[in-house]
């Protein structure tokens, strides 16, 4: 000690202080700050190291460490642990009124090697996995002692086991917790915690603990048990503890902070304070000395594939990849590619052998490999498309080679970070069973879902400080429900702004503070959520690597960084997104060949199908993927779709990006022959002459500076990462000014330059990766094939996999049966659980709805139902149908009725005499007279049979949709007479004209981009005719437009293209049916 | 059109009663769109309105927000007492053709049928008899429908299903309600719904439904279904009783200045209270003291015992020390004894139980404290959850539910605060108290152990910032004293807050 004494001495003030107790906002309402702002103040206050120690996790560590080692500071990790084995915390006496919950007391452990931080991962893991359900959990006495090594326990302040045990059992209680956790950690890593707040009870306590430890001979030890960077922040910490006990500010009381003195404090003022006691300061220094560990050497693995003996990762990836690409190239059409193939393949399998990814891409193969003997459809997306690799490895099913896709934007050397493969798969059971099926593989320690960090935003900031502060909840829904639409406004947009909008007086103390404390608190950690697909895999066990906890999901677990932080520590994710549409095209290929006595084979759908083109160019589309929605309608004649790059450009160009980046009408023109085809250079014309010279894609970026300045495939990537982040200026202007030297050493003049450098500067923001734009078109084409070859499987397929995509299922029957198919309604004789196929007299196909679209249908009831049918044949009467499936209900059996699903039974005339049947049928009756055959007269028929509109409405409520005629069907004559046109007849009229249209509205937007005007979709009998409102119209007509089912609407028809619009002028309610048709509503 | 001895009522029907309930009283919103809301902000919804706004496109149920966006509409929260008002003029208005009333709907709206059989000689044939009612009912400020028949069901499902005035011939009861919608039974959700499925729209429809399969589908229920839409329900008229209510009030022809005067009728009047309640078997919980006073001042007290009593002599002497305490300002005009009924208290006492004092003893003598020292003085200081110092409220007396541990005798250091603290002059030496005034007297500080911070409710104008010293200092008189001393640091303050005895 005194050794350590001297050399202390030689150093300056600030830097003799260590804060080891510091907690951020990742204790989820314990602390204040972000661990950068940490970070910041430490350096601030010229400390050389500090340990970050969040609530029963490290949660924070990954951004504390990355701060840290940007800003040269050490940063230690530790965590505070919820011991419970040590009973109960200090909470002030029951005659004191205050509103403490009762939780276990915490120590801090802090890791000094790297066997440490795995103990202190296992430890975390251990105690929050033995939670059922997503927790907070608390370590025991075993837990401690069985994953102690590596690690110096700090005993805590206030919220420790010493000050819990000398209010309960005075020194000799205290000295008892003392000793368990020296038997526990060894005396030489057991300090005790002094913390000085400038409180009385504090400092009573303090005067124990020392004579304790001097007993005891153990060291003391100096901190702050800080839980904010600087005094200002005690505020937000107030609010955060009144949110944390669901209280206000005002109700909170003692749970408050007594003084501002939970900062982190200079070394100067530490010393100050602990004058009395040197030794407690000098030990911050000596321990952060023993704190060896850091996040550097974290020691985390991709797990190794195992391979045969003889073979190593790389030649057996090899190995694959060869046979892939003759699988793949071998086929005549690509034969030619070959060649070209095996050269990228080889030159993508050395970088990958020269970067040690082989294992990666072996384990995606694998996942892969997995799907396909399940039958599950699986496709990369992403950058991992412009790979021939993972096109060998049948990862994406996107040729490179064909399409020339530029490796560079997936995998490069510079970049010094793994590869990103993301896997669509089926939304629902297939993606879980992969989910699970890795979960198995690795162990349920070796492999988690990442997390998903949810922070403060405008709107939730707005509401819990308003809430914490007392503000009355009309206050409050005025003010969140005006800071909802703080995201999608103008970056010029301000908090003070709208609090000013909104009327409120900035300027009043109170509301001064609230919009700053709604500020302050803006993306500060709130809680821990799980990412949407993300899963880190770890050869060795995960729970080394990091702490893992159970999700709100049952059978889900996480890892406690999210997918930045994982990626910023080296952590491998692999990403498995859930499709909607993948489920329904597979359900389509399920039914297929059963039905249509073929086979669809998607790797090999013909591309050059004139019909799918067809289709697409009338903008027929419906329940296709990415191309049905109201902007792809109305863009698709313009592009007029004759090959399948046409379609990569589709689905790449009707988005907010390349709207906003101004590229869509250039590219528009140019297609129509509107405008002349230009380059910024000439050199630059085989790069952009796919996009007629308009940059749409990033690879296009890329490939720009490889023509233009000579560029490598890396430093081209590298270009495009600095423009599009726009993180470091500095980073940019090398960049640009490598850029212009290029172009300047390959001849291009200055005004030409700066003609690219803009462009490439504009663009990189917005621009879509090409490669991910051909998987979605992928997708987005085979859903076109099958909708227009096997328009029965894939409605079926659409049918079965809802709710997804633009259009409700009532839309999607509607569009089917104007394509020729016939829909037939639900039916106890006929209907499976889920939609099926059924044949018609003539060969054809026709789909049967499910008894899945029985609203309130129990599950359960529908499987007893086709049980029943299947065992024992038909149903003949509904007592026959009651005796057999005593598991429907009542409520149930009149659903089946109101729906017409018992109209098929022999004694039933219609819906109504079916209600009036079961009705009296499904009443309750005891066991004895369960069997026996009703004596009730079948005669009496006294209701009357439900009219046309009485069909539809209960169709509409029963199950959503109607398989009969449309709804304006029944109207038509009348509004013929009245000058009504169909949406069909539209396509027939003259551009300008004065028109008249009625129909169902099936949906509403109003995209922020739009300027407020509103865009309804209109739907009648003969299809969905498009109509635009001013903001003026809306406004006067909100309640018209916004409340009610069907529309009058008189307009102007404007055509473009074969794009029809009706310009409304008037619009009215019109009485057409009570049935409750939704519309599909964006706003 | 009826024998004498056949029954017949009158019903009368208010829709959208809480518009109404306001509007009588506005004839200058008579012409506007008038909605009234409901509920607790921000989830208020439109729960009545009048013509003009219906015809807006206002709807029941609509929320404030899309009332506000529709612009021009006239909005007034739901006001109860109002419309409680209202109901008593409408009852007064019945009152004049019936004494016998009952009352029919609630909420929403405001209904009655009366019984007025016989009235005829007084009133005229039936129609007459309506238009009666009906003018009445209207230079009230009320809109109402009326409907007369011989079966009560029929009268007042007619009157709230159609508009002026309907006198329903004898046996023509089921045709007089057959277009009427089956909603006017007031059937649960799901009976409702179910006769919707069936396509039963009306009450003719239901009339004609067999009764037999009627009641083997829905239940027993289903019978007075039909005997109600067949215009044959019987019904037990409940005529509405006169509240009870524990009031006494006397007006003095000479004012009266002298307390004892005043105690003299108000003993009366406490006899009379104690009296009525005990023929219900109830006691005095609350004596409410109201007395109009010269210079139309207005005196009110409120007399609360520990337990209900009816005890007059107890009583008598609360209301003694309750007007000793706070005396009339001025002569009394009126006085008026409002008393809140209460069960009696019972107190089983076990055999071995020591006698203790009874509980009306303790009243009078806190009466009597707070008499001398302030009502918000007497009770038991309870602490606040706040770190503010010196915090804490006088409570009323409670009885603790369970007895409090007995504490063992410790010696401890007691505080004895100084209300208001004394301001003192500092020194400050080594950032520590060195020396201190306090009027004439200086005191030199020996020990001083702090500074202890408190600050907190920094949100509000109550913050508070304060840095506390706990010191030992010897005066110039020789005397030692351990005191406290805080600094106030917002305004820049020291003071001698506490000595430690």
């Amino acid at each position: 000690m005194t050794d350590t004494r001297n050399r202390i001495t030689s150093l300056s003030t600030s830097e003799e202080y260590i804060e080891l107790h510091a907690s951020s906002a990742f204790s989820f309402l314990g602390g204040s700050s972000q661990p950068e702002s940490l970070v910041e103040r430490a350096l601030e206050l010229e400390m050389p190291a500090i340990a970050l120690a969040d609530r029963n996790g490290i949660y924070g560590s990954a951004r504390f460490h990355t701060s840290a080692k940007l800003n040269k500071i050490r940063a230690h990790i530790g965590a505070e642990i919820a011991v419970s084995s040590f009973g109960s915390r200090l909470v002030p006496p029951t005659w004191l009124p205050n509103r403490f919950p009762e939780e276990p007391p915490r120590i801090v452990l802090l890791c000094t090697s790297q066997i440490g931080y795995q103990n202190l991962c296992q430890l975390i893991t251990r105690f929050k996995m033995r939670e059922s359900t997503k927790a907070e959990g608390a370590a025991t006495f075993d837990d401690l002692e069985e994953f102690s090594a590596g690690l110096i326990c700090l005993t805590g302040g206030e919220e420790g086991p010493l000050t819990a045990a000398l209010n309960s059992g005075g020194e000799e209680g205290a000295r008892k917790s003392l000793d368990r956790l020296v038997s526990i950690y060894g005396r030489q890593n057991v300090f005790v915690e002094l913390q000085r707040h400038f409180e009385r009870e504090e400092e009573c306590r303090n005067a124990s603990l020392i004579e304790i430890a001097s007993r005891l001979d153990l060291p003391l030890i100096a901190t702050n048990g800080v839980r904010c960077a600087t005094q200002e922040d005690r505020e937000l910490l107030d609010i955060f503890t009144a949110i944390r006990h669901h209280t206000t500010v005002h109700d909170a009381g003692r749970l408050l902070c007594k003084n501002s003195w939970r900062h982190l404090c200079s070394a100067r003022e530490m010393l100050s304070q602990f004058r009395d006691i040197p030794e407690a300061i000098a030990n911050t220094r000596i321990v952060s000395e023993r704190l060896e560990f850091t996040l550097n050497n974290l020691g985390y693995e991709f797990p190794h594939y195992p391979v045969p003996n003889g073979e190593t990762m790389d030649s057996f990836l090899a190995k694959r990849v060869n046979e892939g690409i003759r699988k793949r190239y071998l086929h005549t059409l690509k034969r030619h590619l070959l060649e070209r193939a095996q050269k990228q393949s080889q030159r993508e399998l050395d970088l990958i052998a020269k970067l040690g990814f082989a294992g990666y891409f072996l384990i995606v193969w694998d996942i892969r490999r997995y799907c396909h003997q399940q039958g599950f459809l699986v496709q990369g997306r992403g950058s991992a498309a412009n790979s021939v690799v993972c096109y060998a490895l049948e990862i994406t099913a996107v040729d490179p080679i064909g399409m020339e896709l530029l490796f560079e934007r997936f995998l490069s050397k510079s970049r010094g970070e793994w590869p990103d493969i993301d896997l669509d798969l089926p939304s629902g059971d297939d993606r879980e069973s992969v989910i699970q099926h890795i979960y198995k593989q690795y162990g349920s320690l070796g492999a988690a879902m990442t997390a998903n960090v949810i922070t403060y935003r405008g709107r939730s900031a707005a509401r819990e400080v308003g809430k914490a502060l007392g503000f009355d909840e009309q206050q409050l829904a005025r003010l969140s429900g005006l800071v909802g639409h703080w995201e999608w406004r103008g970056a010029n947009d301000t908090m003070d702004k709208h609090f000013n909008q909104a009327g409120f007086d900035v300027r009043h103390p109170a509301v001064a503070k609230y919009l700053d404390l709604c500020t302050r608190m803006y993306d500060l950690p709130r809680h821990l959520g799980q990412h949407s697909g993300g899963m880190v895999i770890c050869a060795g066990m995960l729970n080394h690597i990091v702490p893992i906890e159970r999700a709100s999901m049952p059978g889900r677990t996480v890892v406690q960084w999210d997918k930045e932080d994982c990626a910023d520590l080296g952590l491998i994710k692999v990403d498995l997104l859930g499709l909607g549409m993948m489920a329904a095209i597979k359900d389509s290929l399920d039914l297929i060949p059963p039905h249509y006595n073929t086979q669809v084979d998607l790797a090999a759908l013909p591309h050059d199908d004139q019909q799918v083109y067809d289709t697409l160019c009338k903008a027929d589309t419906v329940g296709m993927f990415q191309v049905e929605s109201r902007a792809q309608m109305a863009s698709l004649p313009h592009n007029a779709p004759r090959c399948f790059y046409d379609v990569v450009v589709q689905v790449a160009i009707i988005r907010p990006g390349p709207i906003v980046g101004k590229m869509m009408h250039p590219y528009m023109r140019r297609r129509q022959g509107k405008e002349e085809v230009s380059y910024p250079h000439p050199l630059l014309e085989p790069v952009l002459k796919r996009t007629l010279g308009v940059p749409l894609f990033q690879e296009q970026l890329l490939r720009m500076a490889m023509v233009v300045a000579s560029f490598t495939g890396s430093e081209a990537e590298e270009l495009r990462r600095a423009v599009g982040m726009r993180r470091s200026m500095q980073r940019m202007r090398d960049l640009e000014g490598r850029l212009r030297a290029g172009m300047t050493r390959n001849g291009i003049g200055a005004v030409e330059q700066d003609n690219i450098v803009q462009g490439i500067s504009s663009f990189a923001m917005y621009g879509f990766p090409e490669s991910h734009a051909a998987s979605f078109a992928l997708i987005a084409y085979a859903s076109a094939y099958l909708k227009v070859h096997y328009l029965a499987a894939f409605t079926c397929g659409l049918l079965n996999n809802q709710p997804m995509g633009f259009y409700t299922p009532a839309v999607l029957i509607k569009d089917a049966q104007r394509h020729g198919l016939r829909v037939h309604p639900i039916c106890i004789q006929r209907s499976e659980g889920q939609c099926s196929i059924d044949h018609e007299i003539d060969g054809s196909q026709s789909v049967r709805i499910g008894l899945n679209y029985a609203k309130g249908l129990r599950q359960s009831s529908a499987a007893a139902l086709i049980k029943a049918r299947e065992d024992d044949g038909s149903f003949r009467s509904v007592d026959d149908l009651v005796r057999r499936v005593p598991e429907l209900n009542r409520k149930e059996l009149a659903l089946l009725a109101q729906i017409g699903a018992l109209n098929s039974l022999d004694e039933v005339k219609h819906r109504r005499d079916a209600l009036w049947q079961v009705e009296e049928a499904g009443r309750p009756v005891g066991p004895l007279l369960r069997n026996s055959p009703s004596e009730s007269d079948r005669q009496s028929r006294p209701l009357r049979q439900m009219t046309t509109d009485e069909r539809l409405a209960a169709d509409f409520a029963g199950v959503g949709l109607t398989c009969g005629p449309h709804p304006m069907s029944y109207h038509r004559p009348a509004l013929h007479q009245r000058d009504f046109l169909t949406a069909d007849e539209l396509t027939r009229s003259d551009n300008n004209s004065f028109v008249r249209i009625a129909g169902c509205v099936i949906a509403r937007q109003r995209p922020g981009t739009a300027k407020g005007f509103v865009f309804l979709s209109l739907e009648d009998e003969t299809g969905i005719a498009n109509i635009i409102i001013t903001p003026d119209l809306f406004e006067h007509e909100r309640i018209v437009v916004t409340r009610n089912r069907f529309l009058d609407i008189e307009g102007r028809l404007q055509i473009q293209n074969g794009v029809i619009h009706v310009k409304a002028f008037r619009i009215l309610p019109i009485e057409i049916s009570s049935a409750g048709v939704h519309s599909h509503d964006f706003h | 059109m009826t024998k004498a001895s056949n029954p017949l009522y009158a019903a009368f029907y208010a829709a959208e009663f809480p518009a109404q309930a306001i509007l009588r009283l506005r004839p200058d919103l008579h012409s506007k769109s008038v909605a009234i809301l409901d509920g607790v902000t921000p989830k208020e919804s439109v729960c009545s309105l009048n013509l003009h706004a219906r015809k807006r496109g206002l709807a029941l149920g609509m929320t404030r927000l899309e009332v506000e966006e529709l612009g021009g509409i006239q909005l007034f929260s739901r006001s109860w007492p109002t419309e409680q008002s209202a109901r008593t003029v409408l009852l007064e208005c019945a009152s004049q053709f019936s004494p016998r009333i009952e009352e029919t709907y609630a909420d929403n709206a405001c209904g009655f049928v009366l019984d007025i059989s016989g009235t005829e000689r007084l009133f005229g044939p039936p129609m007459q008899i309506a238009q009666s009612l009906r003018t009445t009912i209207i230079t009230a400020g009320f809109r109402t429908s009326i409907c007369i028949g011989l079966n009560f069901d029929t009268t007042r499902i007619k009157a709230k299903s159609t508009r002026g005035i309907t006198v329903i011939p004898p046996d023509e009861e089921a045709r007089a309600i057959a277009d009427i919608p089956v909603s006017a039974l007031q059937l649960d959700e799901e009976h409702y719904e179910t006769l919707a499925l069936w396509g039963i729209r009306t009450l003719g429809e239901l009339a004609e439904l067999p009764e037999e399969d009627l009641v083997t589908r829905i239940g027993q229920q289903a019978s007075l279904w039909l005997r109600l839409s067949r215009g044959t329900a019987d019904h037990i008229f409940q005529p509405i009783e006169a509240a009870f209510e524990l009031k006494e009030h006397i007006e003095f022809e000479t004012h009266i200045d002298q307390i004892d005067s005043l105690l003299f009728i108000g003993s009366g009047m406490i006899n009379n209270l104690v009296a009525r309640a005990n023929n219900r078997a109830l006691c005095l919980a609350s004596l409410t003291v109201r007395m109009s006073l010269e210079r139309s001042l207005h005196y009110e007290r409120v007399i609360r015992p520990a337990l209900p009593s009816n005890d007059r002599k107890f009583l008598l002497k609360l209301l003694q020390l309750e007007i000793g305490a706070h005396p009339p300002q001025a002569a009394v005009v009126s006085l008026t004894l409002i008393a809140e009924a209460g069960q009696q208290s019972k107190v089983q006492l076990g055999l071995f139980t020591p006698q203790a004092p009874e509980p009306s003893r303790l009243d009078v003598t806190l009466a009597r404290l707070k008499a001398l020292v302030g009502s918000d003085r007497v009770g038991s200081p309870t602490l606040l959850d706040t770190h503010r110092r010196d915090s804490f409220t006088i409570d009323p007396f409670r009885v603790p539910d369970q007895p409090s541990p007995k504490n063992e005798i410790t010696t401890r250091i007691s505080l004895r605060r100084m209300r208001p603290p004394h301001p003192v002059r500092m020194q400050i030496q080594a950032e520590k108290p060195a020396v201190f005034h306090d009027g004439g007297d200086l005191y030199q500080v020996q020990v001083a152990y702090g500074p202890w911070h408190s600050s907190g409710c920094w949100w509000s104008v109550n913050h508070w910032d304060l840095e506390e010293w706990d010191v030992m200092a010897i005066n110039n008189h020789g005397e030692r004293v351990g005191c406290l001393l805080v600094h106030d640091h917002l305004n820049h303050l020291w003071l001698l807050d506490a000595l430690y005895d």
